[in-house]
């Protein structure tokens, strides 16, 4: 994993177990009368303020999957998929290039209802992962992908608004309980609207304009996503997170996640921005330097010779135009 | 002219989150809205069902008043109404006379730099009632800066200037190169800047030098990474509840940003740990909220201020429809002394939604890669003997480019 997620993700875990030891398991139950501490309510509605995150690895890749050896791979001594190696942008990184396993996040028989089109797309994706993710480019990340980042995100709930702040590029949306007009464009961060079913909160989301995708397997959307959330408190420190998500021009029927998210518990727990706009700028612009950074190192030092061809229509502003 | 193209479409992409911010958000001079006296009228100011004062809204200015006391009215703290409107129809007229494309001497690197002056910077907010929005000093004016800040200033100063000593700015003795003069190009074009370039000066004509050797030679506002604390323009939406407050500020070009406040006693993040936005730290004192803020970015700037930025703002709900922003503004390294600057925030209807809360500069940045593009475009070209030599072609600091005003004369900004 990146170096970054060690310090918080393995806080975030031991946080979490013992957060979730003392109330029991409730998955699959949304009855909160079964926990032994009482849920905190604000205004009579459940309390989600406070900064959170979720400790999954749905980040990587929606769907289940085993481990592997690097971010990208490329054909080792064998001539099989399991006996992949770590490929020329991360293998210098070593062990800490590579992709950890997952349970899986998709609800149901774990398997995304893409029409024939929409998976060959999807498989294309996930072949040219660097030159086409927009989190690889700083962009906006979108909902829900933004829900389970590897970075935490703050929950403000106000009367008749909840505002979510989130560290990965100072990303934010705003949850309207009351009558709001409808953005001026379609958006990368949807338009959500909010309502209380019982003490579940319930946001449809919607007004995207297709450029995001789910996580870095490249799964993906169209401008006709339309989400609804549904966000459970079921211990002081848990959120149960569902989203049932449907797009016509990609999906053949509707689909589900869910996930818990817990509370980042650290007494002194703030958030720290990621504000990745520069850190992209070596990858989006480094091309077109008058003097290139990257260069073929020398002498004894190691010399990582990249070899990133972007193929045709992949191009920065090609993909984005999409 | 191939390089032309691409800037100007790498301008306008830019801008394009700008006209539809402007679009909504300014009434133009000679609408009615934010004339005085229309204003709703304002009940008393509302509490959270905690007890706390209700923050809560979309807001935004609703007049213009110049953060710094411009010379002329040195001895004057407010307007009268008939100066007030003498001013507004004076800066329309300006204004309208840029918009005409008349004033320009066509072709000019000015004309080009400020080419979408004419279609986006001529809406303007009504002339307010404060000659400065600075109340301290109280001549209106920022304090002296310290002897090192001056220096510091004057060597970037040089470095900008040697590289538009081969250009048309100096050639014409433009205001953009005051203090320098013409000459031959600059062995200063291959050096490293003395010091880490941020932000153009105001109105220098986009970009932050005379080069675009990479990303960072462009500056933060170019990089759609302009935003800064404090912020006196565009709107903030503000929700709020016991412990935390949260301000998502739209601003600038598409560029704006987030903010949550704690509402806490704790201690300032460790020193170690530097944030563009600074490190906020909340409590009420009355009907106001008063934020502490610290920890900034060697690389976030305000007024040159960077690493050493303090901060106290005070947030007060005045009545229904007013919030009064007063922030005192700190850095021993930078000016001589303290400084505080206040002004006024107006609500908005919340079910209009009036924010267009997708700060998107960057993902819809083809500017930059126009701009590099371009001057990599005018190097193959001087290369290969049919072009200029990039020395003699201004990319940045050219003048020509504040809001519809000129830089000097009578069409200057008359509150400048």
């Amino acid at each position: 994993m990146p170096t970054r997620f060690k310090g918080s993700t393995v806080g975030g875990v031991i946080v979490a177990i013992v957060a979730a030891g003392g109330i029991g398991w409730l998955w699959g139950t949304r009855t909160a009368g079964a926990t032994t501490r009482p849920i905190p309510t604000v205004g009579g509605k459940p309390d989600f303020n406070g900064i959170w995150q979720a400790n999954n690895e749905a980040y990587w890749d929606l769907q289940a999957h085993s481990a592997r050896a690097g971010m990208v791979t490329q054909r080792g001594v064998y001539p099989y998929e399991y006996a992949q190696v770590a490929a020329a942008p991360v293998v210098a990184l070593g062990a800490a290039a590579g992709v950890p396993a997952s349970i899986g996040v998709v609800e149901g028989d774990g398997e995304i209802p893409y029409k024939p089109e929409a998976a060959a797309m999807k498989r294309e994706n996930g072949e040219h992962w660097i030159d086409r993710d927009p989190e690889l480019k700083c962009y906006l990340p979108g909902i829900p992908r933004a829900m389970y980042m590897p970075y935490p995100f703050q929950i403000v709930q106000g009367g008749n608004k909840i505002q979510m702040a989130y560290a990965f590029t100072n990303a934010s949306r705003v949850i309207h309980l009351d009558k709001s007009a409808g953005p001026p464009d379609d958006t990368y961060m949807g338009h959500s609207v909010g309502r209380w079913e019982g003490d579940t909160l319930v946001v449809e989301v919607s007004d995207f304009n297709g450029k995001n995708w789910f996580d870095r397997a490249g799964n993906f959307h169209s401008d006709a996503l339309h989400l609804v959330e549904r966000f459970t408190l079921l211990a002081p420190n848990v959120i149960r997170y569902e989203v049932t998500i449907q797009d016509p021009k990609v999906f053949t029927r509707p689909w589900r996640i869910s996930m818990p998210i817990y509370r980042r518990m650290e007494p002194n727990m703030q958030l720290l921005e990621y504000r990745c706009v520069e850190f992209a700028e070596e990858f989006l612009f480094g091309n077109l330097r008058k003097q290139p950074l990257v260069k073929h190192w020398e002498g004894e030092t190691m010399i990582v010779d990249i070899t990133r061809k972007t193929p045709p229509g992949d191009k920065l502003y090609e993909w984005y135009r999409r | 002219m191939r390089r032309r193209f691409l800037e100007a479409l790498g301008v306008a992409a830019v801008i394009m989150a700008v006209v539809l911010l402007l679009k909504s958000a300014r009434a133009p001079v000679g609408a009615q809205a934010g004339q005085p006296g229309t204003a709703a009228k304002a009940g008393p100011a509302p509490t959270t069902p905690s007890g706390d004062p209700d923050l809560q809204g979309i807001w935004t200015r609703d007049s213009d008043e110049p953060l710094q006391r411009p010379a002329k009215y040195a001895s004057k703290e407010t307007f009268t109404d008939e100066e007030r409107a003498a001013l507004d129809k004076q800066i329309a007229e300006i204004v309208g006379r840029e918009a005409s494309e008349e004033r320009r001497q066509r072709g000019t690197e000015q004309d080009v730099g400020g080419a979408y002056n004419a279609a986006v910077f001529t809406s303007h907010l009504r002339t307010g009632r404060r000659t400065s929005m600075i109340i301290d000093p109280p001549d209106g004016r920022i304090p002296a800066i310290t002897a090192e800040e001056q220096k510091k200033r004057n060597e970037l100063r040089e470095y900008s200037l040697a590289l538009l000593q081969a250009t048309d700015v100096c050639k014409n003795k433009l205001p953009a190169c005051a203090g320098g003069k013409y000459g031959p190009p600059s062995p200063r074009r291959a050096e490293t800047p003395p010091y880490y370039i941020m932000n153009a000066v105001v109105g220098s004509g986009g970009g932050a030098i005379s080069r675009s050797d990479g990303p960072e030679d462009r500056g933060h506002g170019e990089r759609c990474m302009a935003a800064a604390l404090p912020d006196f323009g565009g709107f903030r939406r503000i929700v709020q509840s016991r412990d935390q407050v949260s301000m998502l500020y739209d601003v600038g070009q598409g560029q704006g940003w987030i903010r949550v406040i704690p509402i806490t006693q704790a201690p300032h993040v460790a020193k170690n740990v530097r944030l563009w936005w600074g490190d906020s730290r909340g409590r009420w004192e009355g009907k106001t909220l008063v934020v502490d803020v610290t920890n900034f970015s060697p690389k976030s700037n305000f007024q040159g201020s960077h690493e050493n930025l303090h901060l106290v703002e005070r947030w007060e709900r005045l009545d229904s429809e007013t919030i009064k922003y007063t922030v005192t503004i700190e850095d021993a390294t930078v000016w001589t002394k303290p400084w505080t600057v206040t002004h006024e925030l107006k609500k908005q209807k919340d079910e209009d939604n009036r924010i267009y809360s997708e700060p998107r500069c960057h993902e819809g940045n083809y500017g930059m890669a126009g701009l590099l593009v371009g001057a990599r475009e005018l190097e193959r070209a001087f290369a290969a003997g049919r072009g200029p030599n990039p020395a003699t072609q201004c990319l940045g600091g050219c003048g020509g480019f504040a809001g519809g005003f000129a830089d000097e004369g009578a069409d200057a900004n008359p509150l400048r």
